[in-house]
């Protein structure tokens, strides 16, 4: 079958394993997927159907991940929000229902972006050439956010009560609408949080920790909103390459979170920065010259 | 005090149009939208179920902000 072998299973590992690295890792989980089928010739276009459907699962994959990594974060922060409902007020000690509101906060403003500029964003940056031309930019925006990064004292032992003193509303919806630039292949939806993060005064760690928690809910929803085309029609042929996509990112995505919240305990965005400056620059030389 | 009761009027009345925004984007195929609604496309049958999810959710959003600002005041905590 013709879309059998547009994504064939050594594609669809490879696929895989990168959306699970590059969707923690600020680096456009999406810009890969548009840039890498370009730079090995293969004949796959980010708005053809089946590779969205595609795409939905190793979203899913992701935020499954995300959602087991932080489990326990996630039942105190649904405990809180619940005793908040109950108490019609949220505590100022109750650092979970603290939390939880601005996790709420944060994935309206990109919710509800997603859901109005997905599709026509979609159509106007979908080539590789943008998405590398996007990567560099969003490198420079990664430099940028270290740069004038807010340096506040983190002076609480537990990281959930750091980041909810440290963040207020308005930072929480701009920092989540910040999100929206994601749905430009090439811009990290975990760079736009990471770095609003640090602007309002995260130690990288924080930004970090925040940044997975506001991308869960959003990208489990969009995948689960987006899985009925999977099991239909647009699936045909490709939810079997799409399952073994799923399980590499399940193991990619476990072990990046796993590294990050470690790596940024000491270290920056910087080499992320550069990494997305040298190679969108590499894949614009090259498309430009092919 | 008067601006926090117009807050919780606004917020309260968002809440109401968001909510029936929502059955509208359910209900209605995008062709038959309002032209002025996000989404609206002539002649088309699609209906759009997310900005419909999209728009209830933030209605949900703006009762919780009513509920939350409607609940008897906290005394600030000392220190």
């Amino acid at each position: 079958m013709i879309l059998a072998a547009l994504i064939s299973y050594p594609r669809a590992i490879v696929l895989g394993l990168v959306q699970g690295v590059a969707e923690p890792f600020p680096i456009s989980s999406l810009g890969h997927a548009v840039i890498l089928p370009r730079l090995f010739g293969w004949n796959i276009h980010q708005n053809d159907p089946y590779f969205i459907s595609f795409l939905v699962a190793t979203h899913l994959a992701t935020a499954l991940v995300l959602f087991g990594f932080f489990w326990r974060d996630w039942v105190r922060i649904l405990k809180g929000l619940g005793r908040s409902l109950r108490d019609r007020g949220i505590d100022p000690d109750d650092a979970d229902a603290k939390l939880g509101w601005l996790l709420v906060v944060g994935t309206i403003p990109a919710g509800v972006a997603g859901d109005l500029l997905e599709g026509p964003l979609r159509n106007v940056f979908a080539s590789a050439t943008s998405a590398a031309a996007f990567l560099v930019a969003n490198g420079v925006l990664l430099l940028a956010a270290e740069r004038l990064r807010r340096r506040a004292p983190q002076d609480e032992a537990d990281d959930d009560v750091r980041i909810a003193r440290q963040v207020g509303w308005a930072q929480a919806f701009t920092v989540g609408a910040a999100q929206a630039l994601a749905l430009i292949p090439g811009f990290s939806r975990a760079g736009a949080t990471m770095g609003g993060g640090l602007l309002v005064g995260l130690s990288n760690r924080d930004a970090a920790r925040f940044a997975f928690l506001l991308a869960t809910p959003i990208i489990g929803a969009a995948a689960l909103l987006k899985l009925p085309e999977l099991m239909g029609s647009e699936g045909n042929g490709v939810r079997g390459p799409a399952l073994v996509a799923s399980a590499c990112a399940v193991l990619t995505s476990y072990l990046a979170v796993r590294f990050l919240m470690r790596f940024f305990e000491t270290r920056t965005l910087l080499p992320f920065a550069l990494y997305c400056i040298a190679a969108g620059g590499a894949a614009s030389i090259y498309f430009a010259v092919s | 005090m008067r601006n926090e009761r117009l807050l919780v009027l606004l917020a309260g009345l968002a809440g109401v149009a968001l909510v029936v925004l929502a059955i509208v984007y359910w209900v209605e195929p995008a062709g038959s939208l309002p032209s002025f609604f996000p989404g609206y496309q002539a002649h088309s049958s699609h209906v759009h179920f997310k900005h419909g999810l999209a728009a209830v959710l933030v209605g949900l959003a703006c009762f919780v902000f009513v509920w939350f600002r409607t609940g008897p005041k906290r005394k600030p905590t000392a220190g």
